[in-house]
This record gives C-alpha cells, structure tokens and sequence, in this order.
C-alpha cells in the first residue's frame, strides 16, 4: 500500500511542479513579461499598444500584482481549466483548438504506438530466444539500422517515393481539401489514406525501442540463477522462454509504454511537421511560429499532463505486475 | 569454520572490474585504458574511426567545403555539377559546402551539451547520492521531474521563448532537458559505491569528503561518464537537428537540421534535387551510426551479460 | 551467460559406440553405479582473456543411495563441474571432453528433449543462493504445480506438495508467498523440497548452506539427513566447507586446481589424509572445545590454470614436493582404500600423521607455542593486562523505523558493557542480526548509544575522551587512534588505487609525512604485515593480490595511524580455509608485539578460541555469556552459547573421537 500511496505523492508533487514551471517560463525572460511578449508581436521597433499589453497580463494570470497574486489566479485558472483564448485562432479558446487537434494526434499515434509495442516486444522476445542465431542478428542488426536514420528524414524520402515519384498516397495532411470532416465513410477513407504515410514513418521507427530493451532485459533474465534452475527443472524451454524470460523482461517495457503513451501529444511535433497533419504537435509549431503564446503554453501544460498521468499509472500497473516492488520500495 | 564465501558480487562491482581492466590495459602506453579496450572491439574501431573522419572534416571545413556556405552568388536550386558536387539550394547556396560547415555545428552542439550534460548530472547524482538525505529527496525529485517532462515540447517552448536563437541558447535549452537521464544513473552508481568498505576505510584514513569522491568514488565511475557523455552528445546532436528542422534552430548557423528544412521548404521534393534531400540526413545517420557502434564497445564493457557472446 | 545460446559447434563429440538413444548405453544399465563421469574437463574460453581449464580429466561414479562430498575452496572448479553434470554450463564455458552418464544415459550426448525428460526426474539440484533461484514473480506454488507439469505429474499434486513442505519442516501457508516474502532459510528449504519433488534419484547440492546462520544451517543439514535416509536419495555435496561435507558425506572427493586430487570414505579421510594438499586442510580445522587447539594454513596460492601445468598442480604450496613433482602429472590412483593424485603418497613416502590433535606436519604447523596462538600450551600472561583504553558501558541502540503511520523501534543492542584491554582479544560472537556489527559501528563513532556512555583513554594521556558524544573533526582524530579491518577485502580496497595509494592516505593525513618519507613507511608496513620484499607490492592493485594478501594489505592500513585499537569484522571469514589461519597468526601477533587493544567480532568460535583472551556472545542484542575463551568455549553455561557450538559441523566429534 505503502509503495501506490509514494507513487501518488510524486503524482501530485509532479503536476504542480509542472504547473508551476509553465508558470515561470513566460516570466523567465528580463523586464516586464507582458510587454515583452507584446514587443515581440508586434515587431522590434513599433510603439506598444497598452491595450495588448493588458490582454497578454490577463493570458499570464493576472492583469496587474505581484507574482504571488498572479501565481494564485494562475493556479485557479488552470483548476477551471481556463487557459484563455489563442491569439492566432482568435475569438476561439485555447481549449476548443486544442480539442479540434487532439483526436487527430491521439488516434494516429496512439494506434502506432500500439502496434510498435506489440511488435518490438514480439521481435524483441524472439530475438532472445533465439539469441546468436541469424534471425537475432538480422533482428538487431536491423534495429540498430534503423534506429540511427533519422526520423524526420526517413519521413521527407517516404514522401519523396510514395507521394511524389509513385503517386501512391496523398503527399501532406489529415484529410484532402474535397472533403469535410465528418464521420462518413468517404471522410474516414480519405482520412485513412493520408494517414498511411506518417503511419509508416512512425511503425519503422517506433518498435526499434522495444526490441533492444526486450531483448537485452530478457538476454539478461535468461541468465538468471532461477531460468538456469527451470532449466535443470526440465520445464520445456519455450515456459522458460516466457515465464523467466519474457515475463520479467517485459516488466519495465510495461512502464515505458505507459509513458509512450502519455508521451503521444509530444511525441508527434516531428512527424506532424513533415506531414503537416492536422494534430496537436502541428498546433504547437503554429502556436510558436504565430507566436500565440496561450495556446503554446495550454499544450506544452498538456503534453506534461499527459505524461505524468501516464507514469502514474505505469507506476501501479508495475506494482500489480512486480509483487517486488510493492514490498521493497525505493524512489 | 562454516561460512560465508563471496558468492555473487553485488550489483555495482562490473563497473569497478570495468575501472581495474581499464587501468590495466591502459598500463604501458600512454592511451587511457578505455580506449584501449574500446579500440580492441572491431565494431567500436570502426565507430571512432569514422567519428575521427568527421572531426577532421569539421576541422578542415573551410578546405573542404570550397565555399562559404552562405554564399548566395551562384544558381538557384541546381542539380549536381563539377562546380556544387551537390547542387545549390533554393537560395543559391552550394549544398556541399553547408553539409561540410554542417558536422562543425552537429559536433560542436553534440560535445558542448554532452559536457554540459554530464556535469550537471554529475555534480547532482554525486550530491544526491552521495549525501543522501533530504538533500536527496529533493534533488531526487528534480531527476525524476527532469525524466517525466517531455523533451521536444520543453525544447519547443523555451526556444520559442527566448528573444535571440543562438546556438549558446540551443545547447542550453538541450542540456536542459537532457540531463536528468545520467543524473540517475550516476547516483545509484554512486549509492552502490558509497557501501563499499573503502570508501569507510579512506573515512577511516582521514581522508575528507571531497577528496573521497574525487579520488575514491570517481576513478570508479570513468566508464560510467564515458557512457553518459556518449548518451548526451547523441541526444543532443538529433535534439539539435530536431529543432533545426522545425525551424527553431539559430537562422545564422548552418546545420543538417537546417538544410533539411529548407530542402522540405525550397521544394527539394519537387524539383527533385535528390542530393539536397539525401546528403544531410544521410550525413546525420552516419554520425549517429558512429556514435552507435562506439556505444557497443562501451556496453560490451559495462554490461556482462552482453559480453559473453 | 544464456541458457539459450545454441552449444557451440564440435563442443562436444560424442563417441560413437556409446550414443545414448543406442542399445549399447543401455548395457552399463546393470551396473553399480547411478552416474558416472569419466575424463570430463570444462574449459572457459572468453573473447578477450586467455582460455582457463577449469575443470580437467575428472572421473568419478556415484552409487545409488550414495552422499559423496565435493570439497574444494574457491576457484578449484566444483561448481563448474557440478554445472558441467547438470548439463548448465552456459558460454564461455564449454564441455570440452568427456562424458557424463546418469543410470546409463549420457547426459553429455544426450539430445534436448531426452535430457528434459532425465532433468529433476533423475537429477536435481539445489544452487546457493535460493534468493536468486526463485522466479520473483510467480508464487511458490506455482513453482511447484509448473514442475509437476513440465513431467507430466497430475494425481495429487495438492497433497504431494503439502507433504513436501512438511519435510522440510515448512507450514503450507508459503505456498501463497513470492519469494521474496520468505527468509533466506526458508527459501533454501523451498528449494530444496522443490529439488525432491519428483522423487529424484540423485540431488547434487551446490553449497547449500553457504550465507546462512550456523543454527538455521544445522537444522537444514539434519533435516536433508533424515530425508535421505528416509528416501534414499544419492547426493553430491558440493561445499568448500570441509566440517559440513565430512559430517554428512560418506565419502570425500577433494578438488585442487581443477583436479580430483584424493577421493576417499569420509572417516578415512579424517583419520588418514594421504593428499597433502588435503591434510593442510584439514589442519585448518579443530574442534573449539578440546582442550589444545592447533590449526595449520598451507602458504601459497592456487596455480594460474590459464598457464599449462607440467607436474602436479599442488608443487608450488606442498611440502613433501620432490624435483619429480614438478615434472611428472601424477594420476588419480587407488591406495589404502580411496584415491589419491600425489606421487609421493603413492610410493608411500609421506608421512604417516598421527591421529587427533593436529595434522603434525611440522611445516604446515601454523602456530608454534611462542606465537601465543596455542591458547592451551600458552595462558595469556596476566602482567600483560593493562588497563582499559575503551570502555563501552551500559550501552543501548534503539533504531526507530516509520512505515506510513505506525512506528516500530528495535534494540540493536541492550545494555552491553564491555572493556577493551592493550594487548588483549576480546571476540564479539553472535550470528547475524546479534547486534556486534552495531557494538563496532558505536566504538568506532560512525553512530551514537541510545543510552550509555563509550569512552575512550588513550594510553599516553589520562584524559578521557566521550566517544558517544564526538563530531566532526573530534571524530576524526579519534579515528586516528581506532582503525578497521573489514571483512571483505574485495571490498575493503579500492580496486582503482595501488597499495601504496592506500597506505599513504593515513600517513599524510595523520602524521604529516610527504614525498619519499611515505613511500619508505609504507614499505615498512607492509613488511611488518609479511609481504615482503615491500617494493614489489606497493605498485600493485589490489585485484592483482590473493585475497589473502589484500587482507594484510587492509592490515597494514589499519595500523598505519598507530592506533590504540582495532576493530577486526570477520576478518578470516571471507577468506579460503587454508589460509585463515595465517591471517589469524598475524593478528595475534600484531596485537601482543604492539600491545593493541582489539575488538575481534565473528560468528565463527573456532577462531574466537584461537585468537581471544575474552568472549561476549550476543543474541538478539543482549549480551549472554561473558568470560575468558576457554571458561566460554569449553564450559558454556548458556544455552544459546551451547546452541552455537553444537551447531558447528565436526569432522572430528564422530570420526576421530577415537584415535
């Protein structure tokens, strides 16, 4: 009990560290932030309209007070869930533009994500069993490969094969410019054909972490006291494979996925950019280059959320799976 | 007399063998031990024999490359010719010219934050873990928030903050984000190292608690900053060509990253200048490659279940 | 190491004639023996060092029913061979000759499916640790029910495993614990009701005992007695605790440098060792309680076995060695009932030894009258008793623990007085968790008594100094005065810094010595601790040192300040048997010569006997018996100090009564 009382305490302690740190950021900068960031706006030599200066005071938390007072208001607003309004989508709210992103990034990555974890886990756990023949080379050798490409180039050839020399998919976007969203059978087609792309630029690089962290754990399992007694057990190799071997192998890969999870809404600026896919990553490069300070800190606010809800939960999930950890706790 | 046997070492001791094969082998020339032991491992050979390529390339850039990578004087988006063996980008640059200027900004962003990185976690696992305590609690939660909070969205946010985009400003904002990873590693180390007796018996000796670590406690942990180092310039060399590519990188430096952008923005694509596209990247993939099969010596050494192959 | 890495290719090549799925294995069926090995040698062959053979030309057969013992100390190669039979070596080490046949199989050519239907059904094991041995995750019981299934065994398993348990005197309720939820005894006795599960006909037992106290030791030895006795079972005991094996086995095999070198029925080889190498060892034991006590220590080192050995492996150590020794390999050859591989013995040119008190080979006799060690012939003058330098008086440690909301608070230690004498031993007994490793860490300031007073008087000064009260730089400098040796010398040297390194650290920061002056008292330390010439030790690291050399290395910088004490923490313990007792020599002397005052802390009373002027035994934190050693030893009057000597395996009590 002790062990999911700790964990949610770092929870908690977490999320307001990272509130708090959402909260320095923009004040992190010399002189009055507000005119700073409206200085920025508008231009470097242009006079500053007060009445700008006060709408980006209120996007801060508090119009005038000192830093404690905007602290506060700051920390109600976020418990309201009131990040104020985007500059560049104006009049919509921070809230309802990160809604209209959010379903994209969630349902491109997190399926990916999925998959490459069931994959990389497979391959990984194959690759153990097998160690030293060739299917483990290939699978590491491989692996290693492709891990060293980098992604956002593997992204821009992919276009350059499949969307511009061959014709096969859509080059960039969630969905082409004939159809509106909707949930039509003609939308969620169009929708799926362009998501094929960025869909395979990250299924090429997503597993690779899963197969090294598999493999070594499970390698490193295998050579345990207990799998060489299951050995001399005579328990059939492939239960030794999977109850010593992949079995506590997979314990902190459970914990990674977690957080990969958690990651999406970080994880995807990269492949949105090349993409330019309609998600939430997309958002935040908008959100810096118009620079529309709300909706970037709303999201960055999120994206930590995210996570940190994530690791929680791969926290407890661990101590489900590891009856170690719930005994003996460490930080 | 029935008892005990030193039956398994405990966790902590390989990274000590580690130091000893290290100091041993490195006896008798004036190479240190871990790259004597590095150099024996053929793949790891290879790996620092091509990181040496690219630092002499980035030394002799200005050789090399023939241009000046800024220099716009010459064709718009031309393919390859005995004039720009790769082409000339959207604006007229010569794009071999920028992919050699190119390593200069990859190595010197990858050795700087790597540093930076490594001190930091250094300086805060050995604190931590080393006193222990509350001033442990703390400095262990500062690890754990610094592993929880997105990298890339962090790196965004900040570098979309400041006024002036250097390249300081992007080794700062990586090694921001970056460090807490050997941070922790570096402190359990050290928790394991702190038990042993002779860490009691330099206590014991007189020895005071700077010159333990220092002379006790590090020697025992080179290998282990080898690695994070390594760690933390690879990280930092895609943060660094992440960023570049969305834009955000510093618009007076050029980098892989950078090229990459405009390739994706000159249209590259389209007009199919293959060599525009392929060369950065390829470039990057092959630093990375380096920096890879030099990390499978280094695992081989520290991790002996990878070793008995 | 991986239990799936293919065999390497030409590994093995199994000799045509006898391939196991054929008829003519079945032929040795018949015979007496349940396993034979024959010529099996395991070499390690790693990537980056020089191949060792660890194990070489070793043959042996083990009757039905039969517990044979398989004695060596550490790095002679019996775990190897014992992996070597289980069929467990995983790369780099690989059977490279050889064969084993268990009831006419050989396990050695055997195809995998073949050996999966032997393994546990006819062989089991149980390895050391059992903290190790255990899947963490799944529950005892389900170890259990997957190796009943994995042979297939349906009908009652239920009971079958409550009945198991009860064997080994564990209540069924630990079926549903993980192991970590069980202690290091109960684990050991799961395992080892997990290696009888199947009705095994041979057990090969891998220091099954090693790391556990002396009493829970004992009650798993008298129970794995009565099991085999009951069950009739075949053991190999693999130990290199020489009392467990010669107690329990019926015969002895003794291992050196990767050969059988004697292999002999337990009381013969008590009463009449013909190995030399056998008779050192058993030197290094006695019995506590007789009333004279002599152990002796076989100087040396094992040979490098990377190194191609011409003659026999034991020359460099053994005293009888002859010029053909050195030369000539001799064989493992029958003699007066057993085996034995020395060519001295084989032309019955060693010595006959007596039989009782000691090994009587003059040279291996570690403890000459004048040394003091020989407590019987030689009662600690009583002029030499000075007054106390330390007292610990009426001492409490109370360490509180918070979990969530209730707190729970132990005594360490419970109103413990003792007194530290210049040139006395006073031995601090007990098993783990007694409480004298805390009794150290309070004498030597690392932490403060709940209650009671520690004080210090050094033996120039009258003034005295409240040990329990220092900080900071006071501390330090009572460190000056108060030093440590430490129980494992892995340990207790940083293996980055070379000898001299580690003795020069004291010299500056205590006496203020620099440049050449610390190298030149370095050299005389070491030479006062025996290693000399000193020049060719002060450059070495430690790992290039025995682990005996490195304890005298640790030795020499514990005296390097001039303390007025020195806390000893099983300082033998971790060190082979054969040359404890020339650690031991050492400190005794150190302590008369330099009239130190020393706090000798230790499980083990056999040493506590040779070595002490004075015992505590401590149980749970409470002092139970204090007194002069033989007054202790020899006549305890509390239980528990009646408890742990009887739990101390003895070769002698049963086989050399007699003689």
């Amino acid at each position: 009990m002790l062990y999911f009382v700790r964990r949610f305490a770092f929870f908690v302690a977490t999320l307001w560290a990272a509130v708090t740190l959402n909260f320095l950021i923009p004040r992190l900068q010399p002189g009055d932030p507000a005119e700073a960031i409206v200085s920025r706006l508008a231009g470097r030599n242009e006079a500053i309209d007060p009445a700008q200066v006060r709408a980006v005071r209120i996007m801060l938390g508090a119009p005038d007070g000192s830093l404690l007072e905007q602290y506060v208001q700051y920390l109600g607003a976020v418990a309201r869930g009131d990040f104020g309004v985007s500059y560049s989508y104006f009049p919509y709210s921070v809230t309802h533009m990160i809604g209209q992103t959010l379903l994209w990034t969630v349902i491109l990555v997190g399926v990916t994500q999925v998959i490459s974890f069931v994959v990389g886990t497979l391959l990984g756990t194959w690759a153990a069993y097998r160690r030293n023949s060739r299917v483990d080379s290939i699978i590491t050798l491989g692996s290693t490969f492709l891990g060293t490409l980098p992604f956002f180039w593997l992204a821009l050839l992919l276009i350059y094969v499949f969307a511009i020399t061959l014709r096969w998919f859509p080059e960039r976007g969630g969905y082409g410019g004939g159809s509106t969203p909707g949930w039509s059978w003609l939308f969620v087609s169009d929708a799926i054909q362009h998501s094929v792309l960025p869909a395979t630029a990250l299924l090429i690089t997503g597993p690779i972490g899963w197969i090294i962290g598999m493999r070594n754990n499970m390698v490193q399992s295998l050579g345990e006291d207990h799998a060489r007694l299951a050995l001399a057990r005579g328990l059939p190799r492939r239960r030794i494979a999977l109850t010593y071997g992949a079995r506590l192998a997979i314990l902190p890969n459970v914990t990674g996925f977690a957080i990969a999870l958690g990651g999406i809404l970080g994880g995807t600026v990269l492949v949105e950019s090349v993409f330019n896919y309609p998600g939430m990553g997309r958002l935040l490069l908008e959100a810096v280059s118009n620079r529309d300070f709300p909706l970037m800190q709303a999201i960055f606010l999120f994206t930590t959320i995210g996570v940190l809800v994530a690791n929680f939960l791969a926290d407890v999930l661990y101590g489900v799976l590891d009856p170690r950890v719930r005994r003996a706790e460490s930080t | 007399m029935s008892t005990p046997v030193p039956a398994v070492r405990a966790p902590g001791a390989d990274t000590e063998a580690v130091q000893v094969a290290t100091r041993v082998l490195g006896r008798g020339t004036r190479l240190p031990g871990w790259f004597v032991i590095l150099w024996r491992n053929g793949k790891c050979r290879l790996g620092l024999l091509m990181l040496a390529g690219f630092v002499l390339v980035a030394i002799f850039a200005p050789v090399i490359g023939r241009y000046d990578p800024r220099d716009d004087d010459f064709d718009t988006s031309a393919g390859p010719s005995a004039a720009h063996w790769l082409g000339t980008t959207a604006l007229g640059e010569d794009v071999f010219a920028q992919l050699v200027f190119g390593a200069r900004t990859s190595l010197v962003v990858g050795i700087a934050a790597g540093l930076l990185c490594t001190v930091i976690g250094l300086v805060v696992g050995l604190t931590a873990g080393y006193l222990g305590g509350w001033l442990d609690e703390v400095l262990s939660f500062f690890i754990n928030l610094g592993l929880v909070v997105p990298a890339l969205p962090l790196m965004v946010t900040l570098a979309a903050y400041s006024p002036v985009r250097g390249l300081t400003l992007i080794i700062l904002v990586i090694s921001v984000t970056g460090w807490a990873y050997g941070a922790r590693i570096k402190r359990s180390q050290i928790i394991t190292l702190r038990t042993r007796d002779y860490i009691t018996a330099a206590r014991f000796a007189g020895d005071r608690t700077a010159r333990i670590i220092a002379h006790e406690i590090v020697p025992n942990m080179t290998s282990l900053i080898v690695v994070g180092f390594m760690g933390a310039a690879l990280g930092a060399i895609g943060g660094e060509a992440g960023l570049a590519f969305l834009g955000l990188g510093d618009p007076q430096t050029v980098s892989w990253g950078t090229m990459l952008n405009q390739a994706s923005l000159g249209g590259a694509l389209l007009s199919g200048q293959w060599a525009w596209l392929i060369a950065p990247g390829a470039a990057l993939a092959l630093l990375i490659t380096s920096f890879t099969l030099i990390n499978f010596g280094i695992d081989a050494l520290s991790n002996p279940h990878l070793r008995e192959d | 190491m991986n239990l799936f890495q293919p065999e390497p290719r030409g590994a093995h090549t199994p000799r045509p004639t006898l391939r196991s799925d054929e008829p003519q294995g079945e032929v040795e069926k018949g015979s007496m023996a349940l396993l034979e090995v024959e010529n099996l040698s395991v070499t390690y062959a790693p990537r980056d060092a020089p191949v060792t053979r660890a194990v070489q030309d070793v043959s042996f057969r083990i009757r039905e029913g039969e517990f044979v013992g398989l004695l060596g100390e550490s790095g002679c190669g019996k775990s190897t061979l014992g992996n070597g039979i289980l069929r467990l070596l995983s790369p780099p080490a690989r059977i490279s000759g050889g064969r084993v046949v268990l009831d006419g199989v050989d396990l050695t050519g055997a195809d995998e499916e073949r050996l999966r239907g032997l393994r546990w059904t006819n062989l089991s094991t149980v390895f050391q640790s059992s903290m190790n041995s255990l899947n963490p995750v799944l529950r005892i019981e389900a170890q259990f029910a997957e190796t009943f299934a994995a042979h297939r065994v349906g009908e009652e398993v239920g009971a079958r495993v409550v009945e198991l348990l009860r064997m080994v005197s564990l209540d069924p309720g630990v079926l549903r614990a993980y192991p970590h939820e069980l202690s290091g005894g109960m684990r050991q006795r799961v395992a080892l009701a997990l290696a009888l599960a199947l009705r095994p006909r041979l057990v090969l037992l891998d220091e099954p005992t090693t790391g556990l106290d002396v009493v829970v030791q004992r009650n798993i030895l008298d129970r794995l007695a009565t099991l085999r006795h009951e069950l009739g079972f075949a053991v190999l005991f693999i130990s290199h605790d020489l009392g467990t094996v010669l107690e329990m086995a019926d015969r002895v095999m003794v291992m050196y440098a990767g050969e059988i070198v004697e292999d002999r029925p337990a009381p013969d080889l008590v009463r009449e060792a013909q190995h030399p190498y056998t008779r050192g060892l058993l030197g290094s034991y006695a019995d506590p309680r007789s009333a004279e006590v002599r152990v002796s220590y076989i100087p040396g080192r094992p040979p490098d076995l990377s190194v191609e050995q011409p003659g026999c492996r034991f020359t460099p150590r053994c005293p009888y060695a002859e010029d053909a020794c050195g030369q000539r390999r001799p064989e493992l050859r029958p003699d007066d009932g057993g085996l034995v591989r020395c060519l001295v013995a084989q032309d019955g040119r060693l010595p006959r030894t007596p039989a009782g008190a000691g090994p009587g080979l003059p040279v291996f006799v570690g403890f000459p009258a004048a040394a003091g060690l020989d407590r019987s012939a030689d009662p600690p003058p009583e002029q030499a008793v000075g007054d106390p330098v330390l007292l610990v008086d009426d001492v409490t440690k109370r360490y509180t623990t918070r979990r969530g909301l209730r707190t729970t608070s132990v005594d360490a230690v419970r109103g413990v007085s003792l007194a530290l004498r210049p040139g006395r031993v006073t031995a601090l007994v007990g098993q783990s968790g007694s409480g004298k490793t805390t009794i150290a860490r309070l004498v030597t300031g690392v932490e403060r008594p709940t209650s009671g007073q520690v004080r210090f008087t050094a033996a120039d000064s009258t003034t005295e100094v409240r040990v329990d009260r220092l900080r900071g730089r006071a501390l330090r400098d009572y460190r000056r005065h108060v030093q440590m040796i430490f129980q494992d010398p892995f340990s207790a040297l940083n293996p980055t810094r070379t000898v001299g390194y580690a003795l020069s650290r004291p010299l500056v920061n205590y006496h203020g010595l620099r440049g050449p002056a610390v190298r030149e008292r370095a050299a005389e330390l070491l030479e006062s601790v025996g290693l000399a010439p000193a020049g060719q030790f002060l450059d070495k690291l430690p790992h290039q040192l025995s682990g005996g050399q490195r304890q005298r290395v640790v030795t020499a910088r514990a005296l390097a300040p001039e303390p007025e004490i020195l806390i000893a923490d099983e300082p033998v313990s971790m060190l082979d048997v054969s040359i404890r007792a020339e650690i031991l020599e050492l400190l005794g002397k150190l302590v008369r010569t330099r009239r130190l005052a020393m706090l000798y802390i230790t499980h083990d009373l056999l040493s506590a006997r040779l070595l002490a002027d004075e015992v505590l035994v401590l149980n749970h934190g409470d002092l139970v018996e204090q007194g002069p050693t033989l007054e202790v030893v020899g006549a305890a009057r509390d239980d528990y100090t009646r408890l742990l000597l009887d739990s101390i395996p003895n070769p002698f009590s049963a086989a050399r009564r007699p003689g």
